[in-house]
């Protein structure tokens, strides 16, 4: 990359500098762990958690803009980042004295109903202490206005990665014209492929007769793009998933993507030394890619051989089946409780960061909202699209490729490449789906069944875009409330800014173990658009192209 | 999903706001044993997909006493259910963006203010305090009225739900009814995927499923089921307080106790609504449109959630609510029109009267399921439909 020289901004009524194509939150990694934003209820401090701007954990106000994620925004010269739910700043916030308060949390469905004079006052405050910034300036300051773009093509495919490029290119051999977007600035052009990077696919709407395929799309910051396809191919990956455990929000629990992305290039990683959770291939790219900065690294099953052999190299110690209990530690971690599976005392790995590398989980709410059927993978222990093997979904027009459909990594490029050339050839959609027996609990049920009976203290976050604590998903069970339809409106739970993406694959499971039923029977949560937040300007300079449809 | 016992007084089909106060009312009066069934799961239809909003403001005094009362009783249901609904009166703001509509809100005024409700008209500067950020030349002016509010429906249904369970009502959820049993020309049960439930009477308080429950039992009734989408922003801190209402297009959104704006607007869906539709494009796109160009500083504000539901709507804009002369033990708890939420506090008392036979204190013109049919064809109209 040619070397312009560096960006200067201002954050925190501080001037800091930024590299050419730096996004705001690695430049303020730079200096330290950043903590940019407080959690919604108990003003908790938050940090960067996914490094992939799904989380709420670097949201800032950047120039009179409202929840800009810091970890997808390159700076721009004068870039002004302003904190958002914090008084007086998000490292030392005075309304932080709320999670000391109510240790146990609050019972807003219950609670401030008396005395009826009060009720103003419970109002206001309440409507102050939530959302995360100011609103909108009334007029932002900023780069001026892209026009909206327009796109028309036979084969649309969402996510470049191995899967998404590998059908692009079979869609190409069948003489198909492709669009390939994805939501990544740094993706490769691919020979005679429209590729639209930095696109972030947010709405896939079935054709309306017309056999026409809508994908609703934008680019930072306010963009529409709008794709018109005959039909789509939905590749869009994998994501690390969560892990629920004391403390289990505090800043320095990390997604392995964000310590993977900390750790590139020579990077100084805010993260010195972290606890690695995961035994499989993730974890040991975790570990090969932070080396001496992994201080242990324990697994809720056993801790497969690639680890192991990376872990002894650098005289690692490991704690496979282990309990992580909980994260001590306020602003930051400082060390977490472990306690063996089998029995025996919980012990304590001193540590700034725990890094999330047990479970990829498949990306894939564009198929769901499609209205693709879903079925229970009992090794994902997740829903993932019902798929037949050249990646045909429920939908006529609609396929799934990759990691998204469930598959291994090393078997993306294959179902890639049968995905495209279902696309190209249009082919008939999966048939419906058989009765299957309800699956037996899988291991990381069990995993929880074990940790809900550990002795807790401090806050289990259930969801945390919406604060929602492990105690109050186990109240609505206790109060008859069943399925994760129900419990998601009693509580509040997956209807945060990361549309449920950290909350509602262990909500599944730990349903399942207080309803006593397998997962597959809890529900699901329908898959709402849009995908990922999009903003109304990108929606509104949409509007004209869109405006005259007929819906069904 | 099976039904506890096999006759009831009374099988209300519908547990969403409706049914469920329409229970509650008649477990209070002692009327004997009460099922309600649903097809799905606790507001899982209009109840729990409604934007919350409660206002006073209609164009027909009978319907301003009904949201009156209901108001009243979203002030006391904390204290009577145990659930705090948040209810928030920070008032509607009704839109006028000519001076024929402006004539038309001042008739509202006039109407509320002679009903006691303390409605006043807003200039174009009353609106900017109202609206923070509106763009000029938006609006000529609009009517508010301070007592009208939002409220958070889910723990409404949690609050009568307990409620009526205490109180002996079963309720069986995921239970469709697909029809009534009847002889002598009277219903005498309710057709259950579970089995027949012997009933001495059926209240249909289905929704946006009512005119499918009410064709299924024979009987002809215009209520038409109607698609209808809103959204929700991200959150924010606290920008507006008002519900914001545009009757030219039907764009209402107001600000949640969380921070997020919930709205919606009417956009025209194809003739005979298709059930299990999911939100639109053009829905979102026009939408996204109509709010930024009414407050310009929205633009980088992002959608978080589309969800749809269904209106129960009738012709003349008044709900259904008394027994069917034309099958007895058959009573209407329905056509809402997308005011369920609003109106059933007040409703449901009326309801349970009809149940119990006893007088009725609504104007049959605007509530008799036999205006339709009868000789006594309706000549008013509710016609200040959107939000």
């Amino acid at each position: 990359m040619a070397s312009r020289p560096p960006r200067k901004f201002w954050a925190g009524r501080r001037s800091r500098s930024a590299a050419d194509g730096e996004t705001i939150l690695d430049a303020l990694a730079r200096d330290g762990f950043p903590n940019l934003v407080r959690s919604v209820r108990y003003h908790r401090p938050r940090g960067p958690f996914c490094g992939t701007g799904d989380c709420t954990g670097c949201l800032v106000r950047l120039n009179g803009r409202v929840n800009v994620r810091a970890c997808r925004r390159v700076v721009e010269e004068g870039d002004r980042v302003g904190d958002g739910n914090a008084w007086p700043s998000p490292s030392f916030d005075l309304l932080g004295v709320l999670d000391f308060l109510f240790p146990d949390g609050v019972d807003t469905l219950r609670g401030f109903r008396r005395p009826a004079w009060a009720r103003g006052l419970y109002h206001a405050v309440n409507r102050r202490l939530a959302g995360y910034g100011a609103p909108p300036d009334p007029a932002p300051t900023g780069p001026a206005e892209t026009p909206a773009e327009r796109l028309q093509t036979e084969v649309a495919i969402v996510g470049a990665g191995t899967a998404g490029r590998a059908a692009a290119a079979a869609a190409r051999a069948h003489g198909r014209s492709v669009v390939l977007i994805d939501r990544r600035t740094d993706v490769p052009p691919e020979p005679g492929v429209e590729l639209r990077a930095g696109t972030t696919a947010t709405f896939l709407s079935p054709p309306a007769g017309n056999g026409v395929w809508t994908l609703l799309s934008f680019r930072e910051p306010e963009q529409g793009v709008l794709v018109r396809a005959r039909s789509v191919v939905v590749a869009t990956g994998s994501y690390d998933g969560p892990l629920l455990f004391g403390g289990n929000d505090r800043p320095g629990v990390v997604a392995a993507e964000l310590a993977l992305r900390w750790a590139r290039d020579g990077r100084r990683s805010p993260l010195r030394g972290v606890l690695v959770v995961g035994g499989g291939r993730r974890a040991s790219a975790v570990v090969e890619r932070l080396g001496s900065t992994v201080v242990a690294v324990t697994a809720p099953a056993d801790i497969g051989p690639e680890v192991t052999r990376a872990a002894s190299e650098r005289k690692i110690p490991l704690y496979p089946r282990s309990l992580v209990v909980r994260a001590r530690g306020h602003g930051r971690v400082r060390a977490v409780e472990l306690r063996g599976r089998s029995g025996g005392p919980r012990f304590s790995v001193r540590c700034d960061g725990v890094v999330l590398a047990h479970r990829r989980l498949p990306v894939a709410q564009l198929a769901f909202q499609a209205g693709a059927e879903r079925a229970w993978n009992p090794s994902l222990e997740a829903y993932v699209p019902r798929t037949g093997a050249d990646g045909v979904t429920t939908v006529t027009g609609l396929y799934v490729a990759g990691s998204a459909a469930g598959g291994a990594p090393d078997g993306s490029a294959e179902s890639g490449t049968r995905a495209g050339a279902s696309a190209a050839a249009s082919a008939s959609p999966a048939g419906a789906a058989a009765t299957s027996p309800a699956a037996a609990p899988g291991p990381l049920a069990g995993y929880y069944r074990e940790l809900l009976r550990e002795r807790r203290a401090g806050k289990w976050v259930a969801c945390s875009c919406e604060d929602v604590l492990l105690s109050e998903v186990e109240r609505a069970s206790a109060r008859g409330y069943a399925g994760i339809e129900v419990v998601k409106r009693y509580t509040g739970l997956g209807t945060g800014l990361c549309q449920g993406r950290y909350c509602l694959p262990d909500a599944l499971l730990l349903l399942s173990i207080l309803e006593g039923r397998p997962p597959s029977e809890v529900g699901f949560i329908t898959q709402r658009p849009p995908a990922v937040p999009t903003p109304l300007g990108a929606l509104a300079d949409l509007g004209d192209s869109i405006s005259s449809e007929v819906i069904p | 999903m099976t039904i506890p016992r096999d006759r009831y007084r009374t099988v209300i089909v519908g547990a969403g706001i409706v049914g469920l106060f329409t229970a509650y009312r008649l477990a209070r009066a002692g009327a004997g044993p009460t099922l309600v069934l649903d097809r799905g799961f606790l507001s899982s239809g209009g109840s729990g997909r409604n934007g919350g909003g409660i206002r006073q403001q209609w164009e027909t005094r009978s319907t301003i006493r009904l949201a009156r009362e209901s108001v009243r009783a979203y002030r006391a249901f904390g204290r009577e259910f145990g659930y705090n609904i948040w209810f928030r009166q920070g008032g509607y703001l009704f839109l006028a963006e000519s001076d024929a509509e402006l004539a038309r809100l001042r008739g509202v005024r006039d109407l509320l203010v002679s009903e006691g409700l303390p409605c006043r008209l807003v200039d174009p500067d009353g609106l900017a305090a109202l609206v923070p950020g509106i763009a000029r030349g938006a609006a000529v002016g609009g009517s508010y009225l301070a007592s009208d509010g939002t409220l958070y429906p889910f723990p409404a249904v949690w609050g009568l739900y307990e409620a009526v369970r205490s109180l002996g009502v079963d309720v069986v959820l995921g239970a469709e009814a697909r029809g009534v049993s009847t002889s002598d020309g009277r219903v005498r049960g309710v057709v259950t995927a579970a089995g027949t439930v012997g009933a001495e009477t059926v209240v249909n308080a289905a929704g946006g499923w009512s005119g499918e429950f009410s064709r299924s039992a024979g009987l002809d009734v215009p209520n038409v089921a109607t698609r209808h989408e809103i959204l929700a922003t991200e959150p924010m801190k606290p920008l507006l307080d008002p519900m914001v209402v545009r009757p030219r297009d039907g764009l209402y959104f107001s600000q949640t106790l969380r921070g997020e704006l919930v709205g919606g607007l009417t956009v025209p869906h194809a003739p005979g609504t298709a059930r299990g539709v999911p939100s639109s494009p053009r829905f979102l796109a026009s939408m996204a449109t109509a709010l930024v160009g009414l407050l310009p500083r929205l633009r980088s504000l992002s959608v978080l959630r589309a969800w749809t539901g269904y209106y129960d709507d009738t012709p003349d804009g008044f709900p259904v609510i008394g027994e069917d002369p034309r099958l007895p033990g058959f009573v209407h708890a329905n056509g809402f029109g997308g005011h369920g939420f609003m109106l059933a506090p007040a409703a449901s008392r009326r309801v349970a009267a009809a149940v119990m036979h006893e007088r009725i204190d609504l104007d049959p013109s605007e509530s008799s399921p036999a205006r339709f049919f009868g000789p006594a064809a309706a000549v008013r109209a509710e016609r200040l439909q959107l939000g």
